[in-house]
């Protein structure tokens, strides 16, 4: 796996290594095509001083270039040039001393037009040659009068000389383009390593940052050292706001899987001494029948817990859903405090203010549980012979239920925990079956429902559950 | 050996209540901490079993209490909390032990034999008097190889004065150290046991071991 870091800096460095390097080629290209043709210029002036000094009188065709001292270049030695010249294209009439036995190459081209070429000059040594067509031109002298000149024929002239200056010149150009290019990309590609570094610095350090948060420091929040950037800002406060959810989730998950143990631990440990101690006493018919109720209630107990965990379960997982039907209220009330009523052995006065007749439109078992669950926590916390009252408010198309009950142990702090799973005013579990998830069912189940749940403490330690949202049925 | 055990549930408190009985413990109940603590005020108890998450007073304030008002008592934490912490901190405040639950009978059993042990000095459960060889684990008595047949009661008054050789304890103090508040034991009861607990020893050519100091009371020497 590449690091963005390199990557940038592979496809800068890349780019800027094509970029110069079409750069240095198009600039060498065109510097050696210009001084190519600065160099053909100097041949092309040559060869139009040699063709000057080609002319055509009643004598013929005269080359004063080629006679002694006149132009040295073209004698034999270690730097000559060369010339040659044909008439026609074919018959040769003069060439230069340092040609010797050798002849320049003709290509052989229109009337007044020229063309260059290099060429392997006759001692070895590189050159180049313009090969030029012309007429020569006619010398007349006036003095003489009349005399006849030869009809003046196109003449061929080829001049060549050596390349090496150009070459030269050529190699210093390509060596400096070439020492230019490679300086440039060298100190282009330290800044930009340097640069890419500087500013991938907030990502290098927010990815330290994330690798050294692990389960145990889900508390650690990211920050953005220095100078604030645009691009990272949001993402770090993206990511605080993700391992917020996930530290509240960790604990929640933590905490629920410790409820879970803490509250499987002690029916566990009653039914593992039941077992151990009953086997002890076989002969005690009286403990052991005692004891075989305390595992029936203990598997009760634990059924309870199993199958609330279940409907919490699946409607966590949006698999419950609700089925309305029409129910009398007062008489559905009626029946569910009496179940209510009849698990427990107390002595408590339900005080219900519902009209008879009243029919609401709602998931009966949901509701059922809902209510019964209200019940029980209301029967468990209050006094003895306290009175539960069950009031009803009507509001538009919907009723308002009002379970109020006196709850001294309660303490204003409490209504906040009271919803969450295994909350227990009481931690003990003595001579509760409670598991604490009573309310957080009524809760979830009120969800499905679409009722609204709200707790109420006053300071006369009067504790009021209102279910508001039950849709009233109309005549 | 006398246990007081603190324990809110019911059902646990039933079942290990019969089971300590049965190993021949004795044990008082406490369903909360204020009844702990009244408890431990009153009588003098070898071990507590001490559950935490108690009802009115939390198990450690109940321990930290008893400490702080000098009381000795070895102390085993039974408890469903199993976090490292929650052992350190109750070993930290005074207890001696700490079981979580689910836990084995046999092993509380074992555990609490263990705490006695390293209580009284004694490391070796199996106690040698003038020939007569005491099992604290089998909870058996023999002479010669040959087993003498004890009743719990008789059993239980042997193994505790002879873990406690030399000390002379009164009618009161076996009855306080060895019965439990709710078995009412009188002072002809103790008698009786120990004058059968002697003859059974003598039946089978032991020496009696419990000997009488009048005016003070019982001691093995």
């Amino acid at each position: 796996m590449k690091s963005i870091r390199s990557r940038l800096n592979l496809t800068i460095i890349g780019t800027l290594v094509l970029v110069l390097s079409l750069t240095a080629v198009f600039l060498y290209l065109r510097i050696s095509q210009q001084v190519i043709t600065v160099y053909d210029t100097s041949l092309f002036d040559k060869a139009k001083a040699l063709i000057s000094l080609t002319e055509l009188d009643e004598e013929g065709l005269e080359f004063d270039f080629a006679e002694d001292g006149v132009m040295n270049e073209f004698e034999l030695g270690p730097n000559s040039h060369y010339y040659q010249l044909w008439q026609l294209g074919t018959q040769l009439l003069i060439k230069s001393p340092s040609l010797l036995d050798s002849d320049l190459p003709l290509i052989g081209i229109g009337l007044d037009r020229h063309h260059f070429a290099d060429v392997k000059l006759p001692d070895g040594r590189a050159g180049r040659l313009i090969e030029i067509n012309f007429m020569p031109r006619v010398e007349i002298d006036d003095e003489e009068g009349a005399v006849e000149i030869p009809e003046p024929k196109p003449i061929s002239l080829v001049y060549a000389r050596e390349r090496r200056t150009l070459d030269d010149t050529l190699f210093a150009i390509g060596l400096t383009i070439f020492t230019i290019v490679i300086v440039v990309l060298m100190a282009t590609s330290l800044l930009v390593w340097q640069l890419v570094g500087r500013g991938l610095l907030p990502l290098s350090t927010l990815a330290r940052q994330v690798s050294e948060i692990d389960e145990s420091s889900l508390s650690a929040r990211l920050s953005q050292q220095g100078e604030q950037s645009l691009e990272i800002t949001p993402i770090i406060d993206q990511l605080n706001n993700f391992l917020e959810r996930l530290q509240s989730a960790f604990e929640r998950e933590k905490r629920f899987s410790s409820n879970v143990a803490h509250e499987l631990r002690t029916p566990l440990s009653e039914l593992k001494t039941l077992s151990e101690v009953g086997q002890m006493i076989p002969d005690d018919r009286e403990q052991l029948t005692e004891f075989f109720r305390d595992v029936g209630e203990i598997s009760n107990q634990m059924e309870k817990v199993v199958i609330t965990l279940l409907e919490l379960a699946r409607s966590d997982a949006g698999l419950l859903n609700s089925d309305p039907q029409e129910i009398l209220l007062s008489d559905f009330c009626d029946s569910i405090w009496q179940m209510a009523i009849n698990e427990h052995e107390v002595s408590k006065n339900f005080v219900k203010h519902i009209p008879e007749g009243l029919t609401i439109s709602t998931d009966r078992e949901k509701f059922a549980m809902i209510l019964s669950n209200i019940f029980v926590n209301a029967i468990n916390y209050s006094p003895q012979e306290a009175d539960i009252k069950l009031s009803v408010e009507i509001q538009n198309d919907y009723i308002v239920l009002r379970v109020k009950n006196v709850a001294a142990d309660l303490r204003p702090e409490d209504i906040v925990h009271m919803k969450d799973r295994f909350w227990r005013k009481n931690k003990s579990q003595g001579k509760t079956s409670h598991s604490g998830l009573g309310l957080t069912l009524v809760y979830a189940l009120a969800r499905i429902l679409k009722l609204d749940i709200s707790l109420d403490l006053d300071s006369q330690s009067m504790f009021m559950v209102t279910i508001s949202g039950v849709p009233l049925v109309l005549e | 050996m006398k246990i007081l055990l603190v324990e809110d549930s019911i059902r646990l408190q039933r079942s290990l209540y019969a089971g300590l009985k049965r190993h021949g413990f004795s044990v008082d109940q406490a369903f909360d901490g204020e009844q702990a603590l009244t408890y431990i005020k009153l009588n003098r108890y070898d071990t507590i079993i001490l559950d935490l998450v108690l009802p009115k007073v939390h198990g450690l304030n109940v321990l930290s209490t008893m400490r702080s008002q000098g009381n000795n008592s070895q102390v085993l934490i039974l408890s469903a909390n199993d976090q490292t912490e929650d052992r350190i901190r109750g070993l930290d405040l005074g207890a001696d032990d700490y079981m979580v639950k689910p836990f084995s009978f046999d092993e509380l059993v074992s555990r609490l034999r263990a705490l006695n042990r390293r209580h009284s000095g004694i490391k070796n459960p199996v106690l040698e008097i003038e020939g007569v060889k005491i099992d604290t684990v089998e909870r058996q008595v023999s002479f010669n190889e040959n087993v003498v047949s004890l009743t719990p009661h008789e059993f239980k008054l042997l193994e505790y004065l002879a873990r406690r050789r030399g000390h002379v304890f009164s009618h009161d103090q076996l009855i306080d150290q060895l019965y439990d508040a709710a078995s009412y034991v009188t002072r002809n009861a103790v008698e009786a046991h120990i004058s059968s607990l002697r003859k059974r020893l003598k039946a089978s050519g032991a020496p009696g071991l419990v000997k009488t100091r009048r005016g003070f009371g019982y001691l093995v020497e």
